[in-house]
């Protein structure tokens, strides 16, 4: 979390409407990504209080132009923080890793009668994590391959891989529940 | 790029659909595209379904409302009392920390913002003062934060169920607030303040839910915790450790770090999706989240939804039939609740598992068939216009010296979720207390299962019992649940030891928390369903709580010709494995049905009370291919239907008389005084073909002060079920009315089951 604190610096930002609008636009979408990331909702809360703490300490113009986005890193980058702590704190949560694969069954039986959007989210929450990501944050916070690139570190390439995958895939499984 | 490479499978497809491509690969994939119907076809699909995505991705819940999660302190399924001077077993969060980073996080953000001078307007202090207040600020925020990094591991070990509700913490008042922008300042010490009172209704609405738990509180509060997310709706990536690493970049990050996300919530959502079909699910959801404010789910327990069977027209539908259910693990699910403090949701209360709880002393079979009827009618006490039929099964006595050989294999879910006093170690008393009333020529193995599935002991005579107890002794809990491969191998050394005519039996001890391997219902059922046509029948006893899947576990039994219990005391335990072993193991009927045809000269209206879920349509009640319910030795099965009889004011909806029916049918006898016919089918446990026994009944008027105790008693227990599901049918009777009846019923009361009944409606008159 935030261990270093905000460095003073002489100037902070000039627009505080914009910061303010970024907060209340921004922190509902930020809570739910990094709660997906963590499990939990407080901390995910947490997390984004640390970003937003994080940007004001931020040196005037230098993520103006990419605030939301910068924004999602640093609450991927602060979300996988506490996942790698709670490592050293959970000595008895082995085991929980092995049982995650269990989420890979068969689709369709179950949803016949659901509604579309639930069914669709169960679907989602099929995907492998890293496409279940990539998914949310192009589909549901709107940002592009390369602003996803800039969040998850990975290649232009390999989020437009990723969201190809999972796209194709999720279209033959609306395909198979629609008899 | 070369257009001839593009297929349909070429992510730069979708990258084109999504509008990510520019320029040069733009207009070729555009060129590539007029040429080729399939890619044009490729790409509607690919846009229609990013629609659908878009649109339900736009439907999940944001979790800044204060009632979208709770806070969850303890992770699930596990005894916080355990956590006491023991090495830390979970993080342990605490409100304080939230709310002290949380509040200076926002109070820091409040005053830099606030410090900054309004733009184009000289401020009234120069830069080097501006200087100094921010970093006094800074100052402020690294204390608070390394205060709480100093107090998250000390308060995480302190052993309390229940969460402390610290004080809002008032906002630092040293802050230096520079005049010219007071307002400003106030503007965000509210928005502050809103955040907190939000804070404070959260945690207000978490300690209510914790309130009612009141002695019970350490197992209402692991209960609680439980919800720590919506289900479905939130499940927390898991980042697994097959995922590849490159995947996850980020420079030199630990990707073990990754996978620590908390798979406590996502397997409970996991098999959520797999455990009932999506509609049900939903159901659950939506029951519990009538509780009042406090939205999320108490808990992870499904409990599939059930509505009420209604009265139905005897004219119109003169036959009712239903499978047979002798499982009474509802009524022990039912106690817990209560006995925690807890009124069950109403979806957990079966009004046939809480009156087939009870031993009744209907007359047992005379001659070769395997059971008999008792039929009585009386008035419905609860509404004394309304007839009250009671139909009593009572299944052949077989002792443990006359019943064969008996071929049983344990199996013992023994995965980490089962470390818990009311789950392992309950577990291998039950089965001690089990191999205690086995013969000697009787036959024991144990399999176990977690990660991975083992034979712990091969099938040993019951004559070396030491073996088999030092086998139980040496299980440990640890590992993951990997259901499907136990109940392979548990039903392959059946096989292999099979008892020809003898009890070939697996008995299933797990908190049902299937989550490796085969864990979708459909899966599961299916594994048993095929397993069941070897002839060994299957056992499923519910142990603990918190994680216990009732459904899973019940629809386990069904499909595996069999019974299923939950074990939650020692007492419950000797009941199923002690006293009543014989009918646990030994089973003289399966597939049994019983028809009810109702004369519509006597019976206006009828309603089958409980057995929502085992109704079957009337044809099923001659094919013989429709599975059914089975009766142990010395079982009773009780079912119980209200009737309005001709005269009454009908309840069921009303239907225009027919007018092609052949009324005044001839065929039918419409002038005999029998009120009703209960037809049975059943098949010997071996057997393939069903028979078939009739038994009539007329009523003689008789009133409910005159009736048998165990009608009083059957009709007090069903009248608690529907005040406890706060049924539309439950009438004007109250608890007390209960308590008045079932006294009534006692009579004599063996084994202290009716009594105890008692207290627990006493108790359950307390929470109203």
């Amino acid at each position: 979390m935030s261990n270093e604190p905000p460095t003073p610096r002489e100037q902070t930002h000039e627009t505080t409407g914009l910061l303010e609008r970024i907060f209340a636009e921004q922190r509902a979408p930020l809570t739910r990504y990094a709660a997906r990331l963590l499990g939990d909702a407080d901390r995910a809360r947490d997390v984004v209080q640390d970003a937003f703490v994080k940007l004001l300490a931020q040196p005037r113009g230098a993520v103006d132009d990419h605030m939301v986005e910068w924004l999602f890193t640093v609450c991927r980058n602060g979300a996988l923080d506490i996942l790698r702590k709670e490592q050293r704190m959970r000595r008895f949560a082995e085991g929980e890793l092995e049982r995650a694969p269990a989420a890979d069954t068969r689709p369709g039986r179950t949803l016949e009668a659901a509604e579309t959007h639930a069914s669709v989210l169960k679907l989602i929450d099929r995907l492998p994590p890293n496409q279940q990501e990539v998914v949310r944050l192009k589909f549901q916070n709107g940002f592009s391959y390369k602003e996803i690139a800039g969040i998850t570190s990975l290649s232009v390439t390999n989020v437009g891989f990723l969201i190809h995958t999972a796209v194709t895939r999720l279209r033959r499984e609306f395909a198979a529940e629609r008899p | 790029m070369s257009i001839s490479k593009i297929t349909p499978d070429d992510p730069r497809l979708t990258a084109y659909a999504l509008g990510e491509l520019e320029g040069d690969e733009r207009a070729a994939m555009e060129a590539a595209l007029r040429d080729d119907p399939a890619l044009q076809a490729a790409v509607d699909e690919i846009r229609a379904t990013v629609a659908q995505l878009e649109s339900a991705l736009a439907t999940e819940p944001m979790v800044t409302e204060a009632s979208e999660l709770s806070h969850a302190a303890i992770i699930a399924g596990h005894d916080p009392a355990k956590l006491d001077g023991g090495p830390l077993a979970k993080v342990i969060r605490f409100p304080q920390l939230y709310y002290l980073v949380g509040g200076l996080a926002a109070a820091g953000f409040a005053v830099l913002l606030a410090l900054r001078p309004p733009a184009g307007q000289p401020g009234p202090k120069s830069v080097n003062e501006v200087a100094q207040a921010k970093d006094a600020t800074a100052k402020s925020v690294k204390m608070a934060v390394s205060i709480a990094d100093l107090q998250a591991p000390a308060t995480a070990r302190a052993p309390v169920a229940l969460p402390p509700v610290p004080e809002p913490k008032p906002m630092p008042s040293a802050m230096p607030v520079p005049v010219a922008d007071a307002g400003a300042y106030a503007g965000l010490l509210a928005q502050a303040e809103t955040a907190r009172q939000q804070v404070m209704q959260e945690r207000q609405a978490r300690i209510e839910a914790f309130v009612p738990s009141g002695p019970g509180s350490a197992l209402g509060s692991s209960a609680t915790t439980k919800a720590t997310a919506p289900r479905a709706e939130l499940a927390p990536m898991t980042y697994a450790a097959n995922a590849p690493t490159a995947a996850y970049g980020g420079g030199p990050r630990d990707i073990g770090a990754m996978k620590l996300s908390r798979f406590g919530v996502a397997a409970n959502a996991g098999k959520d999706d797999t455990l009932q079909g999506a509609v049900i699910t939903g159901g659950v959801e939506m029951k519990v989240a009538a509780a009042p404010a406090n939205p999320p789910a108490m808990n992870t327990e499904a409990y599939a939804y059930r509505r009420d069977n209604d009265f139905v027209s005897a004219a119109g539908t003169p036959q009712s039939t239903f499978a047979v259910d002798v499982d009474t693990a509802g009524y022990a699910n039912v106690r817990r609740f209560l006995r925690n403090g807890q009124r069950p949701p109403e979806d957990a209360v079966r009004v046939e598992e809480l009156v087939n709880n009870f031993p009744y002393r209907y007359a047992p079979p005379a001659g070769a068939v395997p059971f008999a009827a008792s039929l009585e009618v009386a008035d419905a006490p609860w509404a004394p216009t309304h007839r009250l039929v009671r139909i009593g099964l009572k299944g052949r006595e077989v002792s443990t010296g006359s019943r064969p050989a008996a071929n049983l294999v344990f199996l013992i879910d023994v995965s980490g979720s089962m470390d818990e006093p009311n789950k392992l170690p309950l577990v291998k008393e039950a089965l001690r207390l089990l191999v205690g009333r086995l013969r000697p020529d009787d036959r024991v193995a144990i399999v176990v299962y977690a990660g991975e599935s083992g034979l712990a002991l091969p099938s040993t005579p019951v004559a070396k019992s030491a073996e088999i107890v030092a086998a139980l002794d040496a299980l440990t809990p640890g590992g993951t649940t990997n259901g499907a491969m136990g109940i392979q191998l548990a039903y392959d050394i059946a096989k292999a030891n099979f008892v020809a005519g003898g009890v070939n039996r697996v008995i299933l001890c797990t908190d049902g928390d299937f989550n490796v391997g085969v864990t979708s219902e459909g899966g599961l059922t299916r594994l048993i369903e095929e397993k069941a046509k070897s002839g060994v029948f299957l056992t499923a006893l519910g142990f603990g709580m918190g994680n216990y899947k009732d459904a899973t576990l019940e629809q386990l039994a069904d499909k595996g010709n069999g019974n299923y219990g939950y074990i939650d005391t020692r007492r419950e335990a000797e009941k199923l494995l002690v006293e009543q072993v014989n009918g646990t193991l030994v089973t003289i009927a399966k597939d049994v049905k019983v028809q009810v045809e109702f004369n519509p000269a006597q019976v206006a209206s009828y309603r089958l009370i409980g057995y929502e879920n085992r109704l079957l349509r009337p044809e099923d009640f001659n094919n013989d291919a429709v599975d059914a319910g089975e009766i142990g030795a010395g079982h009773t099965v009780t079912a119980l239907y209200e009737i309005v009889p001709v005269g009454q004011a009908s309840a069921a909806a009303t239907v225009d008389p027919l007018k092609y029916q052949n009324r005044g049918a001839e065929s039918g006898d419409r002038h005999s005084p029998e009120l009703l016919t209960v037809s049975i089918r059943y098949k010997d446990p071996s057997g393939e073909v069903s028979r078939k026994l009739e038994f009539p009944l007329t009523d003689h008027g008789a009133r409910f002060a005159a009736a048998s105790a165990d009608f009083k008693f059957a009709a007090a227990v069903a009248e608690f079920g529907m005040i406890l599901r706060n049924s539309p049918h439950k009438g004007a009777a109250t608890l007390q009315d209960v308590l008045t009846w079932a006294g009534a019923g006692l009579d004599g009361d063996a084994g202290g089951y009716r009594s105890e009944f008692l207290d627990l409606v006493r108790q359950a008159a307390t929470l109203q």
